[in-house]
């Protein structure tokens, strides 16, 4: 069943690690953020995780403009890559997107303000796991430990599975959180080395799961369900990002409880209320936010689908994130 | 496919297609371009959806190329829906698509739309796009691929053209709808506030709104003071007058008070750094959200009922105005003119009275707005249009 640590992929692409999170897994977490998505969720919160390589990012706050710096403005940045409007209320520098592909981390570097900044690189195995080590008295106090998040982080296998494993020898619990949209070789190289597993059940049916996430859903249960069978000893905890006119509704609830709970290793199925936090990512990487007018569900809706799940579990106790 | 047929012309084989985002009257550029290469004698041929009829010949039974042969454009009806139809995203280096894995994933597809425009004996392309579109067809250019660009843009804030096509008729349609929101604000005694297209220039707000005598114009040149606004309507909405209009573009600035702090969340602990609440600066607000902010932000200053409406989308369909379906033909035919020439990686310039050719870099990363000492600003300010800032 388990596969060893692949010793030849010591280094993966690490967007970020986020310490002190408690909603991923038991206790007091390091949330590891890797890069590389194969879904296309268009509510996505962490767009600065699709791409697989580090990507340039812009935050024009951070610019002093064109009189003050214009660094960019000239070679060896690419030509037209970076322009300054005539008639614009300030000289703060714009990004051509299109022309400013080519602009990777040495270049970003010469940016004095850190406006230009890459999201994402490499790092390897023990570095990540000594920023993690920082808090592992945290962990020890609270039965927490490190969680892999994304993107998606079973798109890196090896680099995730040697993560995992090192976290357990250095004895920190270990959870992932996957959409599992990925071979079946990938999720069985990584899952030895996790606690618990907290997955996605985006939307229930696949023609509506490919308009909305990119792919149908056939794969991704698939996996699933060879996942609550191929390894009982990890907990599962499915999850559903919940967002008003796409899947905030009964029927979906349902169809994925009937799907969980005759797997008794699912421990849970928790909602997530669609939040907007990441639409402002969208602008630092000049993509445009295909969800805008969407709301977040209200508490109502939100405590109705939470009472089903309740019930399902045999409980009276709302778990539902505020 | 460049033959010589006699006294120094060449049979050429050129190709048009259209970006992302839809205009009135997309046919009419089609037409110009491919009567006036037919009177050369060269062939035209259409690419369907953006570049998908090149990069994906197998969705397309009838074939991803449509000849424009002259009995075809002899027939086409420049009211209708473009011939040529459209993709959503436009971008040959950065295609979405699924891969032989089932994941999704973007790739550059520029070299094998290169290899493929090759395969077809391409010798140029025509592009009809905006200002993203002119960007990418920048980088095929700079990729050895003959282009010339046709300006489309519903909000005229293309550079160096005094008139982008498609804005005519959008301006028309705009104009007829602020027409009907008055008549319903006079009878309803209320304020409308209507939302017009305009993120990065104000345009088709101002020229709408001097062609309505609207009460307030709002652009994004102009950041808006809205207590100036308040004041102005207290002095327009009288009795006898009880209802007024005003007209926001998508862009428009409101003069920051205070700015609400986001909501503190501990979701916001589990997302990747930089996850922003709603109310940061950082969250792109689009389509709807100026009417809205500018009419309850009145309301809370004046006593009159005031309520949004956005025009938005419904501007970019339609049949084209009459000066449209002129400015599409010279369009077409004009980018023709520039092929035969050999003026490529340009874009084909309305500067009345002429047609002109100017290089890609003098359209691409400008932006044409309206200019704060300009005609259009004057005659608002003397046709009693309050522009957010008093002078």
């Amino acid at each position: 069943m388990g596969s060893s640590v692949n010793p030849s992929a010591p280094t993966g692409i690490v967007l970020n690690i986020q310490r002190y999170c408690s909603h991923d897994g038991p206790g007091i977490r390091t949330n590891v953020f890797l890069k590389g998505c194969s879904l296309r969720c268009k509510w996505c919160g962490n767009p600065e995780s699709i791409a697989p390589k580090p990507e340039l990012s812009y935050d024009a706050r951070k610019c002093t403009g064109r009189k003050e710096c214009g660094t960019c403005l000239k070679p060896p940045f690419p030509e037209g890559a970076f322009f300054v409007p005539e008639g614009a209320d300030d000289d703060k520098v714009k990004v051509n997107w299109h022309l400013a592909t080519g602009c990777d981390q040495a270049l970003a570097s010469l940016c004095p303000t850190g406006a230009l900044e890459m999201f994402g690189k490499k790092m390897t195995v023990d570095e990540v796991l000594d920023e993690v080590e920082k808090d592992s008295s945290f962990y020890r106090n609270t039965g927490g430990g490190m969680t892999l998040s994304g993107g998606e982080c079973l798109l890196q296998p090896d680099f995730s599975a040697a993560l995992l494993a090192g976290a357990h020898e250095r004895g920190f619990n270990t959870a992932i959180e996957t959409a599992c949209n990925v071979p079946w070789r990938f999720v069985e190289k990584v899952l030895p080395h996790v606690d618990t597993m907290l997955h996605d059940h985006k939307m229930t049916i696949p023609e509506r799961h490919k308009k909305w996430v990119g792919v149908d859903n056939k794969r991704i249960l698939e996996n699933f369900k060879k996942a609550y069978e191929t390894f009982p000893d990890i907990d599962f905890i499915a999850r559903t990002p919940l967002i008003p006119g796409i899947n905030a509704d009964e029927e979906h609830i349902r169809a994925v409880l009937a799907f969980i709970r005759p797997h008794k290793n699912v421990i849970d199925y928790e909602l997530l209320p669609y939040h907007r936090f990441g639409l402002g990512k969208y602008e630092l990487l000049g993509e445009v936010y295909e969800l805008d007018d969407y709301k977040t569900p209200s508490d109502d809706v939100v405590k109705h689908l939470q009472s089903i799940i309740d019930e399902a579990f045999g409980r009276t106790n709302s778990t539902a994130r505020p | 496919m460049i033959t010589e047929i006699g006294h120094g012309s060449f049979m050429r084989r050129i190709a048009v297609m259209v970006g992302a985002g839809h205009v009135p009257g997309l046919n009419a550029v089609v037409m110009g371009a491919a009567t006036a290469a037919g009177k050369l004698g060269w062939e035209t041929v259409g690419i369907r959806d953006g570049f998908d009829g090149l990069l994906y010949p197998e969705r397309y039974p009838d074939g991803g190329l449509v000849t424009l042969d002259p009995g075809l454009i002899a027939n086409l009806d420049p009211n209708a829906a473009g011939i040529l139809g459209q993709a959503p995203r436009v971008d040959p280096f950065h295609v979405r698509q699924v891969n032989a894995d089932e994941m999704v994933e973007e790739v550059d597809l520029s070299d094998r739309l290169l290899e493929k425009l090759k395969a077809e004996k391409i010798d140029a392309l025509i592009g009809v796009v905006g200002g993203r579109g002119m960007s990418i067809l920048f980088k095929l250019h700079r990729k050895a691929l003959n282009v010339v660009c046709v300006p489309r843009s519903i909000e005229n804030d293309i550079a160096a053209t005094s008139v982008s096509f498609g804005f005519n008729s959008a301006l028309s349609f705009t104009i007829e709808m602020l027409d009907r929101v008055r008549q319903a604000a006079q009878s309803a005694r209320k304020i409308g506030v209507v939302e017009v297209l305009g993120e990065q220039a104000g345009w088709l707000a101002l020229q709408a709104g001097i062609a309505v005598g609207a009460d307030v114009v709002l652009i994004p040149e102009i950041p808006a003071d809205l207590a100036t606004v308040a004041a102005r309507l207290k002095e327009k909405v009288t009795d006898r007058r009880p209802w007024g209009l005003v007209v926001v573009a998508e862009g428009a600035k409101l003069v920051e008070t205070s700015k609400a702090k986001a909501e503190p969340s501990p979701l916001k602990a589990s997302l990747s750094p930089l996850a922003t609440g709603e109310a940061s600066a950082y969250v792109i607000h689009r389509t709807g959200h100026a009417a809205e902010a500018v009419a309850t932000g009145l309301q809370l200053l004046i006593a009159e009922e005031t309520y949004p409406m956005v025009l938005g989308p419904w501007v970019r369909g339609g049949a084209p105005t009459a000066v449209d379906r002129q400015l599409g033909m010279c369009y077409g035919a004009g980018a023709v003119r520039a092929i035969k020439a050999g003026d490529y990686g340009t874009m084909v310039a309305f500067v009345p009275p002429d047609l002109k050719f100017v290089p890609l870099t003098e359209a691409i990363n400008k932006v044409r707005t309206v200019p704060l000492d300009g005609g259009f600003i004057q005659v608002a300010r003397s046709l009693g249009i309050c522009l957010g800032k008093e002078l």
